[in-house]
């Protein structure tokens, strides 16, 4: 402990490190009546971090080239020490992330965190939210299985839908008429480098927003649960007498992040193959379709959605309606009320959304 | 129990968690890293006699590393590894020369292995080798 003193204080009186912890750790003080609600972002920054750590280390086997990657990927599974563990882990962690980051947005919305003056964060958060869907979709490909092949060329194939530039852009997305091997050189670009760097770039960007504008105050446990900025000038949201980061809140989000590690390794262990339907264990075949093939579980509802309308460009335009209405909720949502219980129309619009949103899942996926 | 001391025994048993995590996950991390073993270390290399005709060199891929057969001037046989004792560069034949030529810091062998000018510490290492029916077996 002397040593770790002694050490401590050898970089302190050089970087002035003190300064920092008191600023950012120990003097960071967070609202009083603060939930675990709050402890989602730190998840996500963990599984972020953790999604980095094993792409990294499938990158070492796996092979971009089609007629060597699901060779690869049964190579890793099978043949590589741990291999099944490292792909699993990325495999799993990559639904999770989604499943998490979900729960995140719920939360902001309920607790009316959205609103004025965190504009930015919630847009910031949305272009994630997107971009996390970005990254699922082309890693969905790499394992150039039935199930990637024939997913990528129906998500792709909505894209022809758009008036008069669809069929440009479905081919300019594959690199080819059709999903082949130009699809998995342009999806790995995007899915190892482009997006990766773009979700790092926007997570800095989400923390300097939540940074400058201050963590907003649970509209929980207290009686005035309005909105309190006057947007006159710009002004830190602060919370005198409230508990510090570190180690208080600190504590919180490692106790969330382990137990979201406890349900992702029971996964992991347990039901690794959760989100692998049949079609993932057979080598792409283009001259073969399986029958009822599916996206993924949090594209169903978009998938089931493109089916119920007549016209598949008015489904598209539903779905961009739809996600436009929630990127812009903040500039429509104007009112000064912050508790879910006191919002009325914005409880009803965000359960018959959830319920709408979960029975169209349900439904693409028995469809 | 204060709020102090329910901190400090979640904060340890947060840490002890971690910990437990870490080590569990560095094993497996270690295993997906370490190089394969086995995969044709103790393989033998099979080469028609007629591919190393007198005078000549023929390099081939011996346990996982290069190697080279020489039918020196007279006919002898020589099985030799081809990496060079001084910084593990492949050693290149010199026909005219009947000699081992390192590219990388110009050591020199004879067609023994030899080292006979340069800076290579050691000779190239022997291998065993056997000829049978037109085959040279090495290994």
């Amino acid at each position: 402990m002397e040593l770790l003193k002694r050490l401590y204080k050898w970089v302190d009186v050089r970087v002035g490190a003190g300064e920092i912890v008191e600023k950012e750790l120990t003097g960071y003080l967070l609202p009083r009546n603060i939930n675990a609600w709050y402890s989602l972002g730190s998840v996500l920054l963990f599984i972020f971090a953790l999604q980095v750590a094993s792409g990294i280390l499938l990158l070492i086997y796996y092979v971009p080239d089609a007629d060597k990657a699901f060779k690869s990927v049964t190579y890793i599974m099978n043949d590589v020490p741990f291999g099944w563990l490292i792909r699993m882990c990325h495999a799993v962690g990559s639904n999770m992330m989604v499943a998490v980051l979900l729960l995140h947005m719920l939360s902001v919305l309920c607790m009316g965190s959205y609103k004025s003056p965190r504009e930015f964060n919630w847009l910031t958060g949305f272009i994630l939210f997107t971009l996390v869907q970005g990254i699922s979709l082309t890693g969905y490909l790499l394992p150039w299985s039935q199930l990637s092949f024939w997913a990528t060329t129906v998500a792709t194939n909505s894209a022809n839908a758009i008036p008069v530039i669809g069929p440009q852009l479905v081919e300019f997305l594959r690199g080819s008429k059709m999903v082949g091997p130009p699809t998995l050189g342009r999806f790995f670009a995007l899915h190892v480098a482009v997006i990766p760097a773009g979700i790092a770039a926007l997570i800095g960007a989400h923390l300097f927003l939540l940074k400058r504008t201050g963590v907003s105050k649970p509209p929980f446990g207290q009686s005035n649960t309005t909105n309190q900025w006057k947007g006159d000038s710009y002004r830190y949201e602060d919370h005198p007498g409230g508990i510090p980061f570190f180690p208080n809140y600190a504590l919180e989000d490692a106790r969330s992040v382990f137990i979201y590690l406890a349900i992702f390794m029971a996964v992991v262990f347990f039901d690794p193959y959760l989100f692998f339907p049949k079609d993932a264990f057979l080598p792409a075949n283009a001259l073969v379709t399986p029958a009822h093939i599916k996206p993924e579980w949090y594209f169903l509802a978009n998938y089931q959605t493109l089916k119920i309308f007549p016209n598949e460009l008015i489904g598209l335009s539903v779905q961009g309606a739809a996600m436009t209405f929630l990127a812009l909720l903040p500039f429509i949502d104007r009112g000064r009320e912050r508790h879910p219980l006191k919002r009325p129309l914005f409880l009803a619009c965000a359960i018959g959304g959830l319920l709408l949103w979960i029975g169209l899942s349900v439904w693409g996926h028995y469809s | 129990m204060d709020n102090n001391g329910r901190r400090t025994f979640l904060g340890a048993c947060l840490g002890g968690i971690a910990a437990g995590f870490a080590a569990a996950v560095l094993w497996p991390v270690y295993r997906y890293l370490a190089p394969r073993s086995g995969g044709g270390a103790s393989a033998k290399v099979v080469i028609p006699e007629k591919d190393v005709p007198e005078g000549e060199a023929k390099f081939f891929e011996f346990a996982g590393a290069s190697a080279v057969l020489v039918r020196k001037r007279g006919g002898e046989l020589v099985a030799l590894s081809a990496v060079c004792t001084h910084l593990g560069c492949i050693v290149q034949w010199e026909k005219e020369k009947q000699d081992f030529l390192c590219p990388c810091h110009a050591g020199h062998y004879n067609a023994d292995g030899v080292v006979t000018a340069g800076p290579p510490p050691k000779p190239l290492a022997k291998l065993p080798f056997s000829l049978a029916n037109g085959a040279i077996t090495v290994g």
